[in-house]
């Protein structure tokens, strides 16, 4: 079961929704994200809690008994806090934290909580990002490192591409000589459901710069990292 | 009276529902079509709603349902839901499937850290943990795995982990009619940890005592004692 299509004939800046068919051919509104937070985020909520409110019939729960009676309205505004992270741009998260420093040895923010939800089950994976860049005269404010963990985390992802953004945002902002970013996390879609596998931990690996061509850096990183 | 406490009434009279509890309607469902499940022929039904309102909702967060990742998310993630709900299907004669042997044995038996996953009912977000289990046999043992299989049938639902703590005991106490039976749950709320008030070590411990667990202060305590690492 696919969806239809429409082509949209606006740019991305000015389209502000285009039509799209649901598996029963029924039309759904598509919004820019950035739009529908700004002005809609009452209706947002509403319209969400309404479909889990259909989830949680089609389950066959009693959605009036007390304990599920606000249920729909909780999940909608948690689904919107783990996916906050698309109303988030670069710019706000990281401000004007940027400061020239006459530094080039590395700087490394280890064991930042991360807390994602996978884009293939809706479910969430969850673990620890330890970041490390080289500086090329500028050092950026350390919570920043973890503000853009979080900004990046809190969408629907895959581990591997969260890996890359994160590392991508670095380079960006800093242009250092060098950025490694390590991810490790459990998978609740593999320990919950499917292949159940308890302990299981996926790690993913971003090396940027000078931690890619020269393996003595790469391994300081990854001591560094795993020291306690 | 709770749907799912009639489930399980006429389970022991060995009589098995042939659908599941009516749902009710609810609010405010435009475009939405509630079907009543059953338990064979609506099995795809009942996916393609819920996939149908997942299609909704990765619209309404912003995101574009139809960029490769996500094409197939609305099934897959309606299908994972539907396991993380399955105990709704199950009843405890089911699972117990006669697992249940005369032992002239009258010694506490205790399975502990038992992993457990469930759903909280308030945010349908996971909370996950350790189940422990310890009953006195009053002539009649159970399979050990139907203990680790009642934590699967009950944690498979939306649920409170107070409410799954007692549900687990009653539970036992039905099978076997033991002397007394311990249950202590210990799990961490995602809800606590990836919302609200963000504590991410805190844990959540729960016990059910009854029987001789309960009046004996001694008993409680072995068992305490016992499952403690």
């Amino acid at each position: 079961m696919e969806t239809k299509k429409i082509k949209c004939d606006k740019t991305k800046e000015n389209c502000n929704g285009h039509l799209q068919l649901d598996f029963n051919g029924n039309e759904l509104k598509i919004f820019n994200g950035k739009e529908i937070s700004e002005n809609n985020k009452e209706l947002q909520t509403k319209e969400i809690s309404s479909a889990y409110l259909n989830i949680i019939n089609s389950i066959g729960e009693d959605s009036s008994r007390q304990g599920l009676l606000k249920t729909p309205e909780r999940a909608a505004k948690a689904i919107l806090h783990f996916t906050k992270g698309y109303n988030e741009t670069l710019q706000e998260v990281v401000k004007d934290a940027i400061f020239d420093e006459n530094t080039d040895e590395l700087v490394l923010v280890k064991d930042i909580e991360m807390f994602s939800l996978c884009e293939h089950h809706l479910v969430p994976f969850m673990g620890k990002v330890s970041v490390g860049y080289l500086p090329n005269k500028k050092v950026l404010g350390l919570s920043k490192i973890a503000r853009i963990v979080e900004m990046y985390s809190r969408r629907l992802q895959v581990q591997e591409r969260l890996t890359n953004q994160i590392a991508d945002a670095l380079q960006e902002i800093l242009n250092p000589r060098g950025v490694a970013v390590i991810v490790e996390a459990t998978h609740m879609c593999m320990v919950m459901r499917g292949v159940e596998k308890f302990n299981s931990k996926t790690v993913s690996s971003s090396m940027r710069g000078e931690f890619r061509t020269n393996p003595k850096t790469r391994e300081e990183f990854f001591h560094l990292v795993k020291s306690n | 009276m709770n749907s799912f406490k009639l489930v399980d009434k006429l389970s022991r009279l060995s009589m098995k529902p042939d659908s599941l509890p009516q749902i009710s309607e609810g609010d405010n469902l435009k475009n939405q079509s509630i079907t009543t499940p059953c338990k064979d022929n609506s099995e795809e039904t009942i996916s393609s709603n819920i996939a149908n309102s997942y299609l909704n909702i990765l619209t309404l967060i912003g995101e574009n349902p139809s960029r490769q990742g996500l094409e197939k998310t609305p099934m897959r993630a309606a299908q994972a839901l539907l396991h993380f709900t399955k105990g709704y299907q199950e009843n405890i004669s089911e699972i117990v499937e006669g697992a249940i042997f005369c032992e002239d044995v009258d010694d506490m038996v205790i399975v502990k850290d038992i992993e457990m996953f469930s759903l909280c009912e308030h945010h349908m977000v996971p909370f996950f943990g350790k189940v422990s289990i310890g009953y006195l046999p009053n002539k009649k043992v159970i399979g050990l795995s139907k203990l680790a299989r009642l934590v699967e049938m009950y944690s498979r639902r939306l649920q409170i982990q107070e409410r799954l703590t007692v549900e687990i005991a009653n539970a036992i106490m039905e099978a076997i009619e033991p002397r007394g039976v311990g249950v202590v749950i210990d799990a961490t709320h995602m809800c606590m940890v990836m919302r609200g008030v963000e504590k991410l070590n805190s844990k959540t411990i729960t016990s059910a005592m009854l029987g001789e667990f309960r009046n004996d202060p001694k008993t409680r305590q072995e068992f305490l004692s016992l499952i403690k690492n």
